[in-house]
C-alpha cells in the first residue's frame, strides 16, 4: 500500500467515525432494532421461524442489515457529497490517483461493516446469546461476498447520483423496503404470497438467506450464495468501470 | 513552442454539449513567469486551467505541461503542480492538521511554517467546516504550496479574502516567484493581476483577445487619462492655455466644470500649467487608466466587433426583416 493511499484510507476511516449518519445507520440502527425485534417474539422455538429461537433468528439476520446500511445509505451519501462539493476534484488535482478514492471507499466500507458486525454480536451476546454456527465456512464466505457486493453497489450509487440529498433519498428508498422484506422484518413464513414473491429476489433477502440458513442449520442456501457471488462480481466490475479504476 | 516552456498549448478546444467554451486557444508559459488569465465569467479561463492540469480532457489541441501530456500522463503530472481550484472543498470533518498530513509528500515544505505564514497556526485542530471563507482560501493556498510544486495554478486566488489577507497572499505569491516557481493565475481582480502578473492574457468566449505586460495592455487599450477641475473665476485664459497644452486631446466644459482628456503624459503638462497659472483648483481630480480600464475597453471593443450589423431599415421596423 503506497504511503499516499495508506494515508487516504486512514483519513477516511477517521472521518467515518465522525459522521453522524454512519454512527446512526451503520452502528446504532441495526443494534437497536435487533434488540427490539429480537425480544418481540420471545426465545422459544417458533414454527414461524422454522422452529428456531426467534431472537437467534434475528441475531443471525441482522449482520446483513449492517452490510446493507453501509452499502445503500452510508457510501452513496458520502461519495455523492464529496463529488457535489468538489472534494474528489481537489484530491485528483493534488495527485491522488483516480483509483485510490474508490478503493479506499471499498476498504473503509468493508472495515466499517466488520466493526459494526462485531459490535452487533457483542451487544447480542449478553442479551440473547449468539446462536451456534452450523456451517461456518458458508457463513464465512457469504458475509464478505455480501459486503463486497453491497459496498460496490454503494460506490456505484455514489458515482451516479448527482447530490448528497438525492443519494440519501435513493439510498433510504432502497434500504428500508430491503430491510423490512429481506432481513429485519417478519420472517418469510408469515409473509403473504405476493409480498414473498417481491421479497425473494431482493439482494438483501438472498444475502440474509446465504448467512442465516447455514448459520442456524436450516439449509445450505447454495443458490442464494451463488447469486450473491455473481452480484459481487457484477457490482464490483460496474463500479470499477464507473469510477475509472 | 519551446522545449523550455512550462506550459505549451496549441489549438485547445473544449465544448460542453453544443457550447464551445475554449476555441482554438494557444498559450505559452515560460519558467518563472507569473501569467494571469483574465476575462469575464464564462471566458473559458477555468476550463483552460483544468485541461492544463488534466482534470478535463480537451476535444482537440496539443498540450504539454512540464514535459507531460495532461490528457494521458495526468497521474505523473499532477504531483508536480500545486493548485488552488475554484469551487472545491475538503471533507467537512477533516481538521486542518490532518489535511496538511494527508497532502504532504516526502519532498514537502514544513506545513507548520506555512500555516504560521498564512495565519492558520491557531486553527490546526479546527474542522474544515468551521473555517471562514478566507481561512479556507488560505488553507487551499497552503496545500497548493506544500509540496514545492514547479507550477502553481491559482484560480480566483483571493476570492472572499479581506484586504489584509489579500496582501498576505500576494506577498506569498511574490515569494514563490522569487524562488523561481511558475505561476498561472486565473483572476477577475485586475488590481491583483496588475500587482502580481508579468504577463496577462485577456480572454473572451474561449479565445485570446490580447496579451502583454500590464503596462503594454494599458498602453494599447486605455491610453486616455482625464483631469477634472472647476474653472477658477476669470479662468478663460487658462482654458485657452490648456487647449494648447501638449498631450491634451479633448477639452470639455460643462458649466464651470472642465474635463481634459489625453494620453497619460498630459497629466504632467496640465499640472505644470495649473501651478504656473495660479492657485491649484481644490477639486482637482485625475484618473489614470489602469488595467481594469484596459480590459473593459478591450472586451467592449471585441463585443462591438463581434455584434451582428443590423440594417438600419430593420431597426426602424422593430428588428423584423
Amino acid at each position: 500500500m503506497s504511503t499516499t493511499f495508506g494515508k487516504l484510507v486512514k483519513t477516511e476511516l477517521k472521518l467515518m467515525t465522525r459522521d453522524p449518519l454512519v454512527l446512526t445507520f451503520v452502528f446504532a440502527f441495526p443494534v437497536v432494532t435487533m434488540l427490539i425485534i429480537g425480544g418481540a417474539f420471545g426465545t422459544k422455538p417458533n414454527p414461524g421461524f422454522d422452529h428456531t429461537n426467534p431472537a437467534h433468528w434475528y441475531v443471525a439476520s441482522y449482520l446483513t442489515v449492517v452490510i446493507a446500511a453501509t452499502g445503500l445509505v452510508m457510501l452513496p451519501v458520502h461519495l455523492a457529497s464529496y463529488r457535489e462539493r468538489g472534494v474528489l476534484r481537489r484530491f485528483t488535482a493534488a495527485g491522488f490517483p483516480r483509483w485510490s478514492f474508490a478503493i479506499a471507499q471499498l476498504i473503509v466500507g468493508l472495515l466499517t461493516t466488520a466493526v459494526a458486525c462485531a459490535l452487533l454480536l457483542l451487544v447480542a451476546w449478553p442479551v440473547y446469546g449468539i446462536p451456534a454456527v452450523h456451517d461456518a465456512w458458508r457463513v464465512a464466505v457469504a458475509l464478505p461476498l455480501g459486503a463486497v457486493a453491497f459496498v460496490s453497489i454503494g460506490v456505484l450509487l455514489g458515482s451516479l447520483l448527482p447530490s448528497a440529498r438525492s443519494a440519501q433519498a435513493v439510498g433510504l428508498l432502497l434500504f428500508f423496503p430491503s430491510f423490512l422484506l429481506g432481513a429485519g422484518g417478519p420472517p418469510p413464513n408469515v409473509m403473504g404470497s405476493i409480498v414473498k414473491k417481491v421479497a425473494d429476489p431482493l439482494p438483501l433477502t438472498l444475502l440474509t438467506n446465504a448467512v442465516r440458513e447455514p448459520w442456524l442449520g436450516l439449509g445450505t442456501a447454495t443458490s442464494s450464495l451463488i447469486a450473491i457471488a455473481a452480484l459481487a462480481v457484477v457490482a464490483t466490475v460496474v463500479a470499477a468501470r464507473r469510477t475509472a479504476l | 513552442m519551446s522545449e523550455q516552456d512550462v506550459v505549451t498549448v496549441r489549438g485547445l478546444r473544449k465544448a460542453y454539449g453544443k457550447r464551445i467554451v475554449v476555441d482554438g486557444l494557444d498559450l505559452d508559459v515560460r519558467p518563472g513567469e507569473i501569467v494571469g488569465l483574465a476575462g469575464a465569467n464564462g471566458a473559458g479561463k477555468t476550463t483552460t486551467v483544468e485541461c492544463i492540469q488534466g482534470l478535463r480532457k480537451p476535444d482537440a489541441g496539443l498540450l504539454r505541461v512540464l514535459g507531460f501530456d495532461p490528457a494521458t500522463q495526468g497521474a505523473q503530472l499532477r504531483p508536480l503542480i500545486g493548485s488552488q481550484l475554484q469551487d472545491s472543498a475538503l471533507p467537512d470533518r477533516l481538521r486542518v492538521a490532518e489535511a496538511i498530513d494527508l497532502f504532504t509528500t516526502p519532498k514537502a515544505r514544513d506545513g507548520g511554517e506555512l500555516l504560521e505564514q498564512f495565519g492558520l497556526a491557531g486553527r490546526r485542530r479546527s474542522a474544515f467546516s468551521s473555517l471562514s471563507g478566507g481561512e479556507r482560501q488560505r488553507l487551499f493556498l497552503v496545500l497548493a504550496l506544500l509540496n514545492r510544486p514547479r507550477l502553481v495554478i491559482l484560480d480566483e486566488l483571493t476570492q472572499g479574502l479581506d484586504p489584509a489577507a489579500r496582501r498576505n497572499v500576494w506577498a506569498a505569491v511574490r515569494q514563490l516567484h522569487e524562488g523561481g516557481t511558475t505561476v498561472l493565475l486565473v483572476t477577475h481582480e485586475m488590481d491583483e493581476a496588475e500587482e502580481l502578473c508579468g504577463r496577462i492574457i485577456a480572454m473572451r468566449e474561449g479565445r485570446i483577445l490580447d496579451s502583454g505586460t500590464p503596462a503594454e495592455l494599458i498602453d494599447r487599450h486605455a491610453r486616455r487619462a482625464t483631469v477634472r477641475f472647476t474653472l477658477p473665476e476669470a479662468g478663460g485664459s487658462l482654458l485657452e492655455q490648456l487647449r494648447r497644452t501638449e498631450g491634451v486631446q479633448d477639452v470639455e466644459l460643462s458649466g464651470t466644470r472642465v474635463t481634459l482628456a489625453g494620453d497619460r503624459r498630459m497629466i504632467a503638462h496640465v499640472g505644470a500649467a495649473l501651478v504656473g497659472w495660479g492657485p491649484v483648483p481644490p477639486d482637482l481630480g485625475v484618473h489614470v487608466p489602469d488595467l481594469e480600464d484596459a480590459l473593459l475597453r478591450l472586451l467592449e471593443n471585441d463585443q462591438a466587433a463581434a455584434a451582428p450589423v443590423i440594417p438600419a431599415q430593420a431597426e426602424l421596423v422593430g428588428g423584423r426583416q
